[in-house]
């Protein structure tokens, strides 16, 4: 096509004059000019010819292109739309097209526009304004033309050109109001659109479908085989006239058609599956067949294809000779001269190394995957190998895996090393055989890129430490060898403070490494530290005070001087000074108490892998397995309550020493990050918590029971066992006074035992599925009830589980509870399951009780009746006489009241045999105060129970529960 | 689905800037910047796919590019798209572009920036493929010529309008010694390469 006399001699010009324009000032010059001069066009009183007008909006298209901003032309764009010549329609839609947002108050005249160039006679009409449509289509368009569309779409006297058009204007009308094209009639009929004579609107209509199957899987089923059918007739036709692209035929239809039936499983129909896979093993085949011809288009096509029905086969996971061929094709692309091959053949290997039967074939590349991660020159396609490397990672090979990705990090481009960093330490820790050999990796992590570390890495490799006392030693006799070296980071005095603070002692007997020593190497670097280090360290000498008494008079010197107590940042102020008054005031016993070892992390999430989730949502999700899965919520809240606006009502409490939340001193350490929540807190509780004024004022009281360093709400623990049928639960009441552990449920196929544990108003449980049938329990499943009444007052959160559990295994599934306010009823725990091809489901309680939110407090006489005569409403009590159900023992009844969450207030009740108590329970953001009174009649062998509490409903739940359990 | 599409020259002025989620101007001269500045540092031996900037999209999205002489096209997709048929669908794109202005030059694209817009409309529209098939495109396009000529013929005497933009184009060119921008004989570098070369 010759280039045609057809255009605007203006316009040529004009683009002329700005691409002789020497400079930017020059252009900018030129081009206000020439705005100057349209504006004057636009507004001047002769009227504009169509001819003109199109010419200026199309100076101000190329205007706009050069990066400049137009503000006007578009009252005359819209002008042209009801032009009735072609080009000028054509100009008018580009530019609405281009520039017009749909805010512009000239929409609506666009609407217009367009609903008459629907209605035209003229098919090019037709086309332009569902192309526009197809471009920037409005929710308003959906609502005033969205019935037109799929008439035409569907009429038999639509040309296939406008088919092609209406079916891509319909996908972006279904895009912004989906309720309004589902339903079963224009499904059977645009499903029928796969089997359209023209390629061309096969391939539209299938990115229709593909969007359409998204919303309504089911409604759309039918199209799995006309897709199916119509790729073995693309596949198996060797001539499809114009639709051959460099001797393949039809490549993006394919493509398209096998992305298609990857929104469903498998082909149920055998004959369906049977012609798919026929067609899958012909594309497999024609990969290795000789290239028909040299250029790459050629090439480029058939792998185009190629790689979409690996994608297919990897989808549909099921067969594994198709898998393993699929491998080996994709290891021969590993070596290929083309680097788009090697990094799409190594994104689909990474799919590839995830399922059990191809995951033997994907290892045999490991070299040439490692060769690549050493030799290719392009970043992205390193990464790709990274990618692959962990994904395909294992227990034997962890060792050599690992080690590769940590020689590359030391030349890794610095925008992927916190992602790399993640990676190595997960895979570290997963594969662990040895944890020496773990803490050398994270030790070697910090020293190669201590600045791309994630919090994240540290906390871990802490928290794995304190668990495992078998490497307690030598984590701390590395951490203290690292930090001798000459230059070291920030994050390594971070890990060794920590750490030498718990475990310094195991490593003073050497004298090179004796307490002194460790203390002085620590604080050698305590003024290059940030304040957040600096925090840790003052934790740690505080530690070591403990540790080693020898010492306490360097450290108290260090603790003690002014850089530290008149700090300009107030929290090593805080810490200094109440640090120095600790050791100064406490016994050592109560320091031993105060400051003994961290206990144990319960076991939970990764937090690694959460943040590598949220770096990138590449391959993560196929790496979960059992312990690692990602956080489900099983069930929250609808709505949000309001706990603000009472809490101060409730915070009405008995004895004047209410808990106050703990406040948010621990600035720098975020409140999730696990190690810090208990290592950096003390001082803030220490602070917080103030002196109970009825009691002895003794240091143990003062320090004992607040800081969180030592377990705050000690909760006992008791077995007990649970039935399905939850009206005749006999153990079920164990839990009520007492422990949290124990077996839940227990038969001959499986086990379930529960750990919980509470602070505050939040609960963590923990509960462990164990197989013990022979066979692998299939389908497992979980899911967590609440009682409607409670579903705003408790909030669940809990851990899936894997869909299968081996024989003999063990798999721990965490809850996490908040108590938003006082709930009635237990949640209740449903497992179903299969084994041994019989479907087994119970329905559990769970031993999430109120009461387990409630926390003692102490009180004096005076102090108890007077707020004892103040709850007097009737809601505010509730009373109950009942028969004991056990001997009637003072002890043993004590035991019970202290162990279901109240205080045992001595000498406040003038008959000894009564017994009374105050407790508080703690939600999120409200305090609910409970008093108690139980009297017991040994004669009668009955017990007068009474509770008053600020809050309505809430006596009666505790009388209920205390009163089946005495 | 394609959220947009590139072209811009090796100095990173953009040719066609087409995008089919809404952006505002700003931003999309942002996404322009950015692209160039990703794409610039590329050799022409590592592969033609890369992760999206950070304006685009994130890691959902990818950049497929290809780099014919002085012209980068690019087309940014999500992850339902197949990386070697968007590469495909660039060769299409460029093929037709060749045929229709015969040994298309970057001056081409300049001069006709409407007619590029309406070529890529055959191709592509709301961000997915229509058409792959070139002689249909084509076709249409021929269809598209022959109505504007008609119109041109019986609205404006053909004396006027007649070669006017050829020889506002040859002007260019000739001009071109003259100026900063590209020397004639440059103009054959220009010129994309023959395509049964590559």
């Amino acid at each position: 096509m010759p280039r045609t006399g057809d255009s605007m001699r203006g316009l040529a010009v004009f683009i002329a004059d700005i691409r002789n324009c020497k400079s930017r000032e020059q252009e900018k010059k030129r081009i206000n000019k020439e705005l100057a001069n349209i504006r004057s066009k636009f507004k001047g009183d002769k009227q504009l010819d169509g001819y003109q007008k199109k010419k200026y909006v199309c100076k101000l298209l190329f205007i706009f292109l050069l990066g400049n901003d137009v503000d006007f032309g578009h009252m005359e764009a819209v002008d042209l739309l009801a032009s009735n010549k072609y080009t000028e329609k054509q100009i008018g839609y580009l530019f609405i097209s281009v520039m017009m947002h749909h805010s512009n108050d000239l929409y609506k005249l666009v609407i217009q526009a367009i609903k008459n160039d629907l209605s035209s006679k003229d098919p090019v009409h037709i086309c332009l304004a569902l192309t526009c449509i197809a471009n920037i289509g409005t929710p308003e368009m959906a609502e005033e033309i969205g019935d037109e569309v799929p008439k035409i779409l569907t009429s038999p006297d639509t040309l296939h050109g406008v088919k092609k058009c209406a079916a891509l204007c319909l996908l972006r009308l279904f895009e912004l109001k989906s309720d309004k094209f589902i339903h079963a009639e224009l499904s059977s009929r645009l499903i029928a659109l796969l089997s359209d004579q023209h390629l061309g609107v096969v391939t539209s209509a299938c990115s229709l479908i593909q969007a359409l199957v998204t919303a309504n899987t089911v409604e759309y089923k039918g199209c799995v085989s006309l897709a199916v059918s119509r790729l073995s007739r693309i596949v198996s036709s060797t001539d499809l006239k114009d639709y051959m692209y460099y001797f393949i035929a039809a490549p993006w239809l394919s493509v398209k058609l096998l992305r298609l039936l990857q929104s469903y499983g498998q082909p149920t129909d055998s004959a369906v599956y049977e012609r798919l896979k026929e067609s899958l093993e012909t594309i497999l085949n024609r990969a290795t067949d000789p290239p028909k011809s040299k250029k790459i288009q050629h090439t480029n096509a058939k792998n185009a294809v190629l790689f979409e029905a690996i994608n297919l086969i990897i989808h549909y996971d099921s067969d594994a000779a198709l898998m393993v061929r699929s491998c080996n094709l994709l290891g021969g692309f590993l070596n290929s001269k083309e680097t788009n091959l090697r990094y799409l053949a190594l994104e689909s290997l990474t799919k590839l190394a995830v399922s059990d039967f191809s995951r033997k074939a994907v290892m045999k590349h490991q070299e040439t995957v490692v060769q690549a991660l050493k030799n290719e020159r392009d970043l992205s396609v390193r990464q790709r190998a990274v990618d692959l490397l962990y994904a395909m990672c294992d227990r034997d090979q962890a060792e050599e895996i690992v080690g590769e990705l940590l020689a590359y990090l030391e030349k890794a481009d610095y925008s992927i090393r916190e992602e790399l960093v993640l990676k190595i330490a997960i895979l570290a820790e997963k594969f662990a055989q040895d944890y020496k050999w773990y803490v050398d990796v994270v030790l070697n992590l910090i020293r190669i890129a201590g600045d791309y570390i994630a919090d994240e890495v540290w906390y871990r490799v802490t928290q794995i430490v304190i668990n495992r006392d078998d490497i307690q030693a030598y984590a701390a006799k590395t951490v203290f060898e690292a930090l001798q070296a000459p230059t070291c980071h920030e994050n390594m005095v971070k890990v060794g403070a920590y750490i030498l603070g718990e475990f310094g002692n195991l490593i003073a007997g050497d004298e090179r490494s004796g307490p002194i020593v460790q203390f002085k190497l620590l604080h050698s670097m305590f003024h290059l530290c940030s304040n957040q280090t600096k925090y840790i360290l003052l934790s740690t000498y505080i530690k070591l005070i403990n540790l080693f008494p020898e010492i306490k008079g360097d450290i108290e010197e260090v603790l003690g001087n002014d850089n530290q107590l008149r700090n300009s940042d107030a929290e090593i102020q805080q810490r200094a000074m109440e640090y120095t008054k600790l050791s100064q005031i406490a016994s050592s016993d109560l320091l031993a108490t105060v400051l003994e070892e961290m206990p144990q992390f319960t076991e939970r999430e990764s937090s690694l892998l959460a943040k590598l989730k949220k770096k990138s949502n590449t391959l993560v999700k196929e790496r979960d397995d059992g312990d690692n899965t990602s956080l489900q919520n099983v069930e929250l809240s609808s709505a949000p309550v309001d706990v603000g606006g009472s809490s101060l009502l409730d915070l009405e409490s008995p004895s004047g020493t209410a808990e106050i939340p703990e406040p948010a001193l621990e600035s720098g350490t975020p409140q999730d990050s696990p190690v810090l929540n208990n290592y950096s807190a003390p001082p803030a509780a220490v602070a917080a918590a103030p002196p109970a004024p009825a009691a002895e004022p003794s240091l143990l009281d003062m320090f004992g029971g607040a800081p969180p360093a030592t377990d705050p709400t000690k909760v006992q623990v008791v077995t007990g066992l649970i039935e399905c049928n939850e009206a005749a639960q006999p153990n079920f009441k164990a839990f009520i006074c007492s422990r949290n552990n124990g077996i839940l449920f227990e038969n001959e196929i499986i086990q379930i035992g529960v750990k919980s544990e509470f602070t505050g108003f939040e609960g963590k449980l923990q509960v462990f599925y164990g197989n013990k049938s022979p066979l692998p329990l299939q389908g497992f499943n979980t899911t967590l009830f609440i009682s409607p009444k409670d579903q705003p007052s408790l909030r669940l959160e809990g851990q899936k589980v894997t869909l299968l559990i081996s024989a003999g295994a063990q798999i721990p599934q965490t809850i996490k509870a908040t108590a938003v306010a006082a709930f009635g009823e237990t949640p209740l725990l449903q497992i179903s399951f299969s084994a041994a091809g019989t479907a087994h489901t119970m329905v559990l309680r769970l031993p999430l009780l109120v009461n387990k939110f409630c926390k003692g407090t102490g009180m004096g006489a005076q102090d108890f009746f007077m707020r004892w005569k103040n709850l007097n409403l009737p809601a505010q009590e509730c009373q109950k006489v009942f028969k004991a159900s056990r001997p009637m023992d003072n002890d043993l009844v004590k035991g019970k009241v202290q162990g279901f969450g109240f205080q045992v207030l001595e000498g406040v009740d003038p008959k000894p045999d009564n017994l009374v108590g105050a407790g508080i329970i703690v939600c999120e953001g409200s305090q609910v105060g409970c008093l108690l009174r139980l009297e017991p009649s040994k004669p009668a062998q009955m017990y007068r129970m009474t509770v008053r509490s600020s809050r309505e409903g809430v006596p009666e739940l505790l009388v209920n529960l205390l009163s089946q359990d005495l | 689905m394609i959220k947009a599409a590139l072209i811009f020259n090796n100095h990173g002025k953009p040719r066609l800037t087409k995008f089919f989620t809404y952006y505002t101007e700003e931003m999309q001269q942002q996404i322009i910047r950015e692209t160039f500045l990703l794409l610039s540092k590329r050799e022409d031996s590592v592969c033609n796919f890369l992760e999206g900037g950070t304006l685009i999209g994130g890691s959902d999205f990818r950049l497929v590019y290809r780099h014919y002489a002085t012209l980068y096209f690019v087309f940014c997709v999500d992850s339902s798209e197949s990386e070697l048929g968007i590469l495909d669908l660039i060769q299409v794109f460029v093929e037709t572009l060749d045929r229709c202005f015969e040994n298309v030059c970057e001056l081409d694209l300049i001069f006709h920036m409407d007619k590029v817009h309406y070529i890529l409309q055959e191709i592509v529209m709301g961000g997915m493929v229509v058409e792959t098939n070139q002689t249909e495109i084509l076709t249409h396009i021929e269809a598209q010529q022959r109505i504007e000529k008609q119109e041109a013929g019986i609205f404006k005497p053909s004396g006027r309008m007649g070669g006017a933009p050829a020889r506002a184009l040859s002007a260019a060119k000739s001009m071109a010694p003259n100026v900063n921008l590209p020397k004639l004989a440059d103009l054959q570098n220009i010129s994309l390469p023959s395509f049964k070369k590559l």
